[in-house]
């Protein structure tokens, strides 16, 4: 019987980190160009920290209607979608409020500025809402109202997991698995076991991690968290899931959410929302049919029907 | 009624159908082409509108559930 190798590239991108495995090690160099490309793309159409990214130039309109590239146009429709499915609990319009939270540069340097001072003050009474975004599909052209800053971070970065999966499997014919600051999605016949994946807070926590293994062999995988990507500003505590009925960071009863979906953007779209939602996701999650497991504060875990039962110990606090 | 008279009545019949047969593929014809005029003038509508495939109108519930292992992961999901 020959055993199967798989062959593993780790990088930097997004401010985040991305591996790459595929089930034949002669694919991993071309794969990692495609992923090299794609990502170069998506980092020019999307970031938020680009000045001559399509996404800085369309914040910048003041209102004015902007035409923008395919490739925008399809992560923008992904982020409304994503919108529309979750009742505006996922939204593309919470630029402003993490600038005003101090977000508004790469989150090493959010990390390391330490406590900030906010750039706004007084509350924003929510968001403006992704139905103050227009985009005509036909004529890519996008405008947002004035005021409404977009952040499609973690949706772009889950559409890109997505996207290079999809792309290394069409032009590689290979097994292959993509994550992107621990969003992951898988595309061409899995190996035999199998894709072995650790689910736990931290994307950058090593493989024994607390946390319960799973194997995934179709769609993508998702987890989101106000764990990690957490600063001070003013003096408190503050993540980067805002909550957009109110312009700032949930408070929520999960601390974790990972949700397995048919795509990557799916499943980063209800871990998202899940957080949002707090108590109320649980219910939410069953009811749509999504395999899920969600931490609280203490440590104690939920899941619903089709996540395997986790057989370790209780989650440390 | 006379020899001749079956005749010219058989002939008005057969031009009638004629007309009526003539009449009918110019209908048609110009039905055909307004069909097309209405795909070419329209036909970019009908794709903007139809669901896009990645689009549906419900999150997708994977093909495959997770399944339980054992031991470290090849990789890690959490947040970032």
């Amino acid at each position: 019987m020959t055993a199967v190798t798989i062959a593993k590239d780790t990088f930097g991108v997004f401010g985040t980190t991305a591996v790459l495995l595929v089930s034949a090690p002669r694919v991993l160099k071309p794969a990692r160009a495609i992923l090299d490309d794609e990502l170069a793309a998506i980092d020019l159409a999307c970031s938020r920290f680009r000045a001559d990214s399509e996404l800085s130039a369309l914040n910048a309109a003041a209102g004015a209607a902007v035409e923008v590239s395919e490739l925008f146009a399809e992560i923008l429709e992904a982020a409304l979608r994503a919108a529309r499915l979750t009742g505006g609990d996922v939204d593309p319009t919470c630029g402003r409020a993490l600038v005003g939270l101090g977000y508004d540069r790469d989150f090493a340097q959010v990390q390391a500025a330490g406590d900030m001072q906010p750039r706004l003050t007084g509350s924003l009474s929510g968001v403006p809402g992704w139905r103050s975004v227009q985009l005509d599909r036909t004529r890519r052209r996008v405008r947002l109202e004035r005021g409404a800053q977009l952040d499609l971070g973690a949706t772009a970065k889950a559409w890109a997991a997505d996207r290079c999966a999809d792309a290394v499997a069409a032009q590689l014919d290979c097994g292959v698995l993509v994550s992107l600051g621990g969003d992951m999605a898988v595309a061409g016949p899995p190996p035999a076991q199998s894709w072995r994946v650790r689910v736990t807070d931290d994307h950058a926590a090593g493989p024994e991690a607390a946390g319960q293994t799973v194997t995934i062999s179709s769609g993508g995988l998702a987890t989101s968290s106000t764990t990690v990507r957490a600063w001070m500003v003013g003096g408190r505590h503050v993540h980067h899931i805002i909550n957009p009925a109110t312009g700032e960071p949930a408070r929520s009863c999960w601390r974790t959410v990972s949700v397995a979906a048919g795509s990557c953007v799916d499943a980063n779209t209800a871990s998202t929302a899940a957080i949002i939602r707090g108590a109320a996701a649980l219910p939410w999650l069953h009811d749509v049919g999504l395999p899920a497991r969600l931490v609280r504060e203490d440590g104690t875990i939920e899941t619903t029907t089709g996540w395997p039962r986790d057989q370790g110990p209780t989650e440390a606090a | 009624m006379r020899r001749d008279e079956v005749s010219y009545a058989v002939a008005v019949r057969d031009d009638g159908l004629r007309k009526v047969t003539r009449l009918t593929w110019r209908v048609g014809a110009v039905g055909i082409v307004c069909s097309a005029l209405i795909a070419v003038a329209f036909g970019h509508n009908v794709q903007h509108t139809a669901p896009h495939p990645a689009a549906p109108g419900t999150i997708l519930i994977p093909a495959q559930p997770p399944a339980p292992a054992q031991g470290a992961g090849q990789v890690t999901s959490g947040a970032s």
